[in-house]
């Protein structure tokens, strides 16, 4: 998935001239964190966090309210926003931008293409959903684990075995890579309501496979086949 | 107090293949033992037959183009590559003949079992063969076609404009009927399952709350496999009664899928028959308390075929009519089926207590589905209290 697919499109912007009321107004209405500050040029000049707005207001505690808007009335954004801006390209991976909003520890990537325009946004809420899709239920499915070898072909063994013996379709299919060991948990969700089968299958085979055991009790007689 | 039972033979058309787990044979055991244990009487609590229903009543839920479809597969010989899309062809739903007729009737069943009560000739009814929760406006799913529950819900909402409080305890989540009513606040869908992290459909998590104006109006709660009766029922009466008071429906109608049993082989929750007779009466209880008593059930999932669905359905039945009913499954039952089952078929209606073992680490499965209730709470109570505070 790249950062294209997750990204939104539509960017709320201000200029380093508005005022931190604007600012402020603006991630308000439109219930957003960042600001892209963008010069009449397009290019970017800077970025302004709703956390840069309320490190720059006086202290609630100690000034009045009329004090305060005024002075949000009479500040640029200019003086306030992070001029070293991390950005990164639409066509890069999801977990690329990932990485850079962990490791800088930010909350948001302007997208910038390659003819150096803002063309989108990303926030951690972008690509904490783009996690929910790639890793959750994407259709109506069973979700089963299947203990792997580390070694090629094991997988695609294991998935031939399966749709030779019951035709189910496998919605998706993850392998976390966690580091070196000698086995992997592979993580299917296959397209029906009774994997019984296809767990069935894998298990004459030899595979550990992973589906709540223990109440299978009733599963062993064959009741649910009988009696047509 | 009156009933009717939605049943005849002609739900059982409605049947995928001779080996599917689906099997309609279940629900000839269960009205048999029904019948067997003089729990109708032709009078007050009668049985009456289903009719199809009609285009127009599956058009209110599903899409013109996925009935042509139906209707198309459900003649020999035709072409049937375009059927996966529709999630019809496939090891779960494969095509039968005639299904469209088949499933329709299933539809017509659940219609009449809502018009029953909604024109108040009874109190209650059960349309025994209903509950296809997994079906889609476009698609079906876990062995659903149309959705008769929809198709219900969305006639009464049509006919009286009445707030229904729809209630699912099928161990599998409701996502078909969910996903029909997800913006709409006058459809309160609740389900309460086996997690989705095994189970099918994998959905009915309890951040799912609908959308639009619908938004608090989609509940779900999730359970631990191996949950067991205790901790479900806590759940079950804690949640429904705070929503029932909140939402105040005009009717309920009931999902009683019974395969939350310790011996349905696909799912892993280990309740027993205790679960049936004691959801069905607070529901009662509940429906009595907001909604002049009606409630419209219906059957669901269910695929211990021998020693369940007949003893749950049953109970669900005389639960609903509030009839005494013998602890002795009749003598005669037993002798028409034993012959017939795989297996030794229990000789009374209910389980014995401690006739399962015991889970051993039920403390932490208790807490795990009561912080999956405290996070449904927080984030759907408000919006439902609010509603009632008229704000």
């Amino acid at each position: 998935m790249l950062v294209s697919d997750c990204m939104k499109g539509e960017v709320i912007t201000v200029t380093p001239d508005d005022t931190l009321a604007t600012a402020l107004a603006l991630t308000r209405k439109h219930r957003v964190r960042h600001l892209p500050v963008v010069l009449p040029s397009g290019d970017l000049a800077g970025i302004l966090s709703d956390r840069d707005i309320r490190l720059a207001m006086p202290s609630p505690l100690t000034t009045a309210d009329a004090d305060r808007t005024d002075f949000l009335e009479r500040t640029a954004i200019a003086g306030v926003m992070t001029r070293e801006v991390v950005t990164v390209g639409p066509d890069e991976t999801v977990e690329d931008a990932a990485k850079l909003l962990y490791r800088h520890r930010i909350g948001s990537l302007p997208v910038i293409d390659s003819a150096q325009r803002l063309s989108g946004i990303l926030t951690e809420t972008d690509i904490l959903h783009a996690f929910v899709r790639i890793l959750g239920v994407a259709e109506p499915s069973s979700r089963i684990e299947l203990a792997l070898e580390d070694r090629p072909g094991e997988l695609g063994r294991a998935l031939t075995l399966m749709s030779e013996a019951t035709g189910l379709n496998v919605v998706s299919v993850i392998v976390p890579s966690l580091g070196r060991g000698e086995r992997k948990t592979a993580v299917l969700h296959l397209g029906t309501i009774d994997p019984r089968e296809a767990i069935d299958v894998l298990e004459k085979a030899g595979y550990a496979v992973g589906w709540p055991t223990l109440a299978r009790e009733g599963g062993g007689e064959g009741e649910a086949q009988a009696g047509g | 107090m009156k009933a009717a039972l939605v049943w005849d033979q002609s739900f059982t058309t409605y049947r995928f293949r001779p080996d599917h787990p689906f099997n309609p044979k279940r629900l000839e055991l269960a009205t048999s033992l029904i019948e067997a244990m003089e729990l109708v009487d032709g009078d007050r609590f009668r049985v009456v037959s289903p009719r199809a229903a009609t285009d127009e009543e599956l058009l209110r839920v599903h899409a013109p183009d996925f009935i042509e479809t139906v209707r198309r597969l459900s003649s020999p010989g035709t072409d049937q590559s375009d059927a996966q899309r529709w999630g019809l062809g496939t090891e779960d739903n494969p095509i039968f003949s005639r299904m469209h007729e088949a499933t329709a009737t299933v539809v017509g069943g659940t219609l009449l079992a809502a018009e029953l009560v909604m024109n108040g000739e009874v109190d209650r009814s059960f349309a025994i063969a209903g509950g296809l929760h997994h079906a889609h406006r476009d698609r079906a799913s876990g062995f659903c076609i149309y959705s008769d529950v929809g198709a219900a819900i969305a006639w009464i909402r049509e006919r009286y404009g009445s707030r229904v409080l729809y209630i699912d305890y099928d161990a599998h989540h409701g996502d078909g009927v969910q996903g029909l009513f997800y913006s709409d606040p006058d459809v309160l869908t609740l389900s309460i399952h086996e997690s989705g992290r095994y189970l099918f459909p994998g959905t009915g998590h309890p951040d799912e709350l609908g959308e639009g104006d619908g938004y608090g109006y989609s509940l779900n709660v999730p359970m631990e496999p191996q949950t067991e009766d205790d901790s479900w029922l806590e759940i079950y009466r804690e949640l429904v009664t705070e929503v029932a008071e909140a939402f105040r429906p005009d009717v309920i109608v009931l999902q009683s899928g019974c395969d939350a049993h310790v011996l349905d082989p696909l799912t892993h929750l280990r309740c027993t028959t205790r679960l049936y007779e004691e959801t069905t009466r607070l529901t009662c209880q509940i429906a009595d308390r907001h909604c002049g008593g009606r409630v419209i059930a219906t059957g669901g999932g269910g695929y211990a075929i021998w020693r369940v669905v007949p003893r749950a359905w049953t109970i669900v039945w005389a639960t609903l009519t509030g009839q005494e009913f013998s602890a002795e499954i009749p003598h005669a039952w037993l002798d028409r089926w034993q012959g017939e089952s795989p297996c030794m078929l229990p000789s009374r209606l209910r389980d014995e207590p401690g006739a399962f073992p015991e889970v051993p680490r039920r403390t932490e499965i208790e807490a795990t589905n009561r912080r999956a209730l405290v996070a449904l709470r927080r984030a759907a109570l408000p919006v439902l209290r609010g509603w009632s505070m008229g704000f």
